[in-house]
C-alpha cells in the first residue's frame, strides 16, 4: 500500500500502469444485485399514480366555459321611463342638479377670493 | 403543449376581467336594485326619442339643451341612503375613475358635503361625465355617456353659476 506522498510523486503513465495491474475485484453477485435494484425501481415507478392527461384539457374547458358565460352579451338595464317627455324632464333635472353643485363650488371660490382680498387691502392701506 | 394549454387557460380566466372593466353601466347594474337606492336609467333609444320632441330646443330657463341631449347615449343615476352601499359605491366609482383616464373637472368640500365632477374626452368632445356627491348619509352618482360637444355641455353646466 502506497502513501499519499508516494502516489503524488508518480507520473501519469505510472499511475495508469498501476491501475491496470491492480484492478479492483468486482464483488460477487454485484451484477445480479444491480439488476434486482433496477427492476424493483421500475415496479415502484409503475405503481406510482401519474397525473391524468385529461387535467389540462379539463381546466382549459372550464376556463373557456367561465369566459363564455361572463362574456356573453348580458341584458342591459331597463329604461326607467316609457315617455320621452318624462325622460327629458329627468335629464333637465339632472343638469340643474349638476349646475347647482357646480354653483356651490364657484361660491366657495368666490368666498375664498373675498377672504384673500382682506390682507391685500390691509397691505395696500399700509403702503399709503 | 401542456404549457400552451395552461397559458390559454390563464388568458381565458382573465379575459372577463379585461373585457369587463368597470363602467357607468356595470356600477348601475350592481347597485340599482339595492335597498334604499333609487335609480334612473335612460337608454340610447330613449335619447333618440327625446331628440324627436318638437319643442325640445329651449327649456324654461332659455337654455338650449338639444345639442347635448341629442349627443347623449346613456344616463345612469344612483341615489343611495344606505351606508353600506355608500362605502362600496364610493370605492367602486374611485376605481372606475382611476381606470378610465378621467380628469377632475371640479371638487368642492363644504360642511361635510363633497362633490367631485370628472370628464373624459378631448378638447372638443366629452365622452363621459361623472359626478359623485356625498352629503351626510346620502350619495349621488351621475354618469352621462355620449359624444357631448364640450363647449355646449360646459356652458349648460355653468349656466346657473352666472
Amino acid at each position: 500500500m502506497k502513501t499519499l506522498e508516494e502516489i503524488e510523486q508518480l507520473s501519469i503513465e505510472e499511475l495508469e500502469g498501476l491501475a491496470v495491474r491492480e484492478a479492483a475485484p468486482v464483488p460477487d453477485g454485484l451484477q445480479e444485485r444491480l439488476r434486482q435494484t433496477l427492476a424493483a425501481r421500475e415496479i415502484a415507478e409503475a405503481a406510482r399514480p401519474r397525473p391524468a392527461r385529461w387535467i389540462p384539457y379539463a381546466s382549459l374547458a372550464v376556463a373557456a366555459a367561465a369566459a363564455a358565460v361572463i362574456a356573453l352579451p348580458q341584458r342591459g338595464p331597463k329604461d326607467t321611463f316609457d315617455d320621452p317627455r318624462l325622460a327629458y324632464a329627468e335629464v333637465e333635472k339632472v343638469f340643474r342638479t349638476i349646475s347647482d353643485k357646480m354653483n356651490d363650488g364657484v361660491t366657495l371660490v368666490r368666498e375664498a377670493e373675498a377672504s384673500a382680498e382682506i390682507p391685500q387691502n390691509i397691505l395696500n392701506k399700509s403702503k399709503k | 403543449m401542456k404549457r400552451t394549454i395552461i397559458l390559454i387557460a390563464v388568458i381565458l380566466l382573465f379575459f372577463p376581467f379585461i373585457c369587463f372593466a368597470q363602467s357607468g353601466k356595470s356600477i348601475y347594474q350592481k347597485y340599482s336594485d339595492a335597498d334604499n337606492v333609487s335609480a334612473v336609467y335612460i337608454s340610447p333609444a330613449m335619447f333618440r326619442l327625446i331628440g324627436k320632441i318638437p319643442d325640445l330646443e329651449f327649456n324654461e330657463s332659455g337654455l338650449n339643451l338639444a345639442p347635448v341631449i341629442r349627443s347623449l347615449s346613456g344616463m345612469y343615476i344612483l341615489n343611495s341612503e344606505n351606508p353600506s352601499i355608500n362605502a362600496s359605491l364610493g370605492g367602486e366609482v374611485d376605481r372606475f375613475i382611476q381606470g378610465g383616464r378621467y380628469e377632475l373637472l371640479m371638487e368642492a368640500k363644504d360642511d361635510g358635503e363633497v362633490v367631485r365632477m370628472y370628464t373624459v374626452g378631448d378638447s372638443k368632445t366629452i365622452n363621459s361625465f361623472v359626478m359623485l356627491a356625498v352629503d351626510g348619509g346620502e350619495m349621488t352618482f351621475v354618469c352621462l355617456e355620449g359624444q357631448m360637444p364640450r363647449d355646449e355641455t360646459e356652458r349648460l353646466i355653468a349656466e346657473s353659476v352666472k
